[in-house]
């Protein structure tokens, strides 16, 4: 194995799962995720000899982003753009915990399920600021490399996310729990 | 979310302020029920997110296929002293890299296209006319779209080796569509896209090797146009006419020698 692809293996493909996971919050489908993060893998490959000492997670997640992009303008361009598969059973599943106990992974399952299908439907602006720092944890300045605004714009993004997210969340869950008791 | 302070309390939630501001965060949410409630907030929707929805990982057949698509690629990014050799050419089908894992339809087509032309000398020929065709296939034309060269041309700085004279010609009658990256014998080049009435020219550029540049040529119904500006060589494609297909050679030729520097 040559040096740049052993340097690739050891700094960027440990990152693979943070780039699928973001690829797969960003499109709807699966397989369509698996395209874009194996054509950021590659593109990240090729671009890597100009990397010097940046974050890498954020750089490649922006590599990410940017397949992303440029996979949904081509279906766009085709004049094919497939429905969001809501009720597409494999969607999420990758996203959920398995816990070994069976009953606390039901009741965790039913709330991952709502939780993610209300953070599915944040405007995508919002919901790649909220899955950068609470899933992957990058801080701002990183969030705003990877999504390419200024950093007061991640701020507020955020913060919309947030807000949002509670309301629904407040509104499905515990909602539920109060008319329960 | 109605206090001024909110954007600052989430900052400091998000441990991105300094001890100063953190401390005089803490003094207002003292007496800020909003920006108490609002920390609460905070807390509860990242313990419901990092418990709910642990990671999800890659699966092993994708670790699969980009360990595959990787071994395809060169190692290295400098010309080779073979470049346009024979061996290169063929013992890797330079588009490989080019398409990834999308769009195996426009592969097969191109292949196509390879086998049931007649044998040409020049691999160079080749690799620019099969680049052409594949790009006229839908939805391969340009990566980025934009009518502005302030658009274009930074993109290409980031996607290929190259940054090669980009500029709308609308005025002349060569409209820029956009960009897009191309592999050609193991190096990325830049392509420019122009339209010219209802004819696409691809305009190529790549870093200019020892070699010696082709001259003009035809093949296939496509005009192939190549000179060198610079240290950049360059090669627009299309099936337009001579007259027109060198009506934006020159403007792209006049264009480099006013920016003096390729």
């Amino acid at each position: 194995m040559d040096d740049k692809r052993g340097r690739f293996e050891a700094e960027v493909l440990p990152h693979l799962d943070a780039a699928y996971r973001f690829a797969r919050w960003l499109s709807h489908s699966p397989g369509d995720a698996d395209d874009v993060v194996q054509e950021a893998m590659l593109r990240a490959f090729r671009g890597f000899d100009a990397l010097r000492g940046s974050d890498v997670k954020a750089w490649l997640l922006a590599i990410v982003r940017n397949c992303h992009a440029t996979a949904v303008k081509q279906q766009q361009r085709r004049a094919f753009v497939p429905l969001p598969e809501e009720h597409d059973p494999r969607d999420g599943y990758a996203m959920i915990a398995t816990t070994p106990d069976p009953e606390s992974a039901s009741i965790r399952g039913d709330d991952a399920r709502s939780l993610e299908r209300l953070m599915s439907a944040l405007p995508e602006e919002q919901r790649e600021v909220l899955v950068l720092r609470e899933i992957e944890d990058l801080d701002y300045r990183a969030i705003a490399t990877v999504t390419n605004v200024p950093i007061g714009t991640v701020m507020s993004r955020l913060a919309r996310a947030r807000a949002a997210l509670k309301t629904r969340w407040l509104r499905e869950v515990e909602g539920e729990l109060r008319g329960v008791r | 979310m109605g206090c001024a302070e909110a954007l600052r309390v989430q900052a400091y939630f998000d441990a991105e302020v300094d001890a100063v501001s953190a401390a005089d965060i803490e003094r207002h949410v003292e007496h800020c029920a909003e920006c108490r409630a609002l920390l609460q907030d905070l807390e509860q929707t990242r313990t419901a997110i990092r418990r709910d929805l642990t990671p999800g990982r890659a699966p092993p057949e994708l670790h699969a296929r980009i360990r595959h698509a990787l071994d395809q690629e060169p190692a290295v990014n400098t010309p080779r002293p073979d470049r346009w050799g024979r061996t290169s050419w063929r013992t890797r089908p330079f588009w490989l890299g080019a398409l990834g894992g999308i769009g195996s339809a426009a592969l097969a087509a191109s292949l196509a296209f390879l086998v049931l032309s007649p044998s040409m000398p020049n691999p160079l020929l080749d690799d620019l006319l099969a680049a052409h065709v594949r790009s006229l296939m839908p939805s391969h034309l340009v990566d980025v779209v934009s009518t502005d060269q302030h658009t274009v041309k930074p993109w290409f700085a980031g996607h290929t080796d190259v940054s090669p004279v980009v500029a709308d010609f609308a005025q002349q009658g060569y409209r820029l569509i956009g960009g897009r990256a191309d592999y050609l014998d193991h190096q990325r080049s830049a392509v420019v896209v122009y339209q010219h009435g209802a004819h696409v020219i691809n305009v190529f550029s790549w870093s200019a090797g020892r070699g010696s540049l082709p001259g003009n040529a035809t093949r296939s119904g496509y005009h192939l146009a190549f000179w060198k500006a610079g240290d950049l060589e360059y090669c627009a494609v299309s099936d337009t006419g001579w007259d027109e297909l060198l009506g934006l050679v020159r403007l792209l030729k006049d264009l480099s020698s006013r920016d003096g520097r390729e």
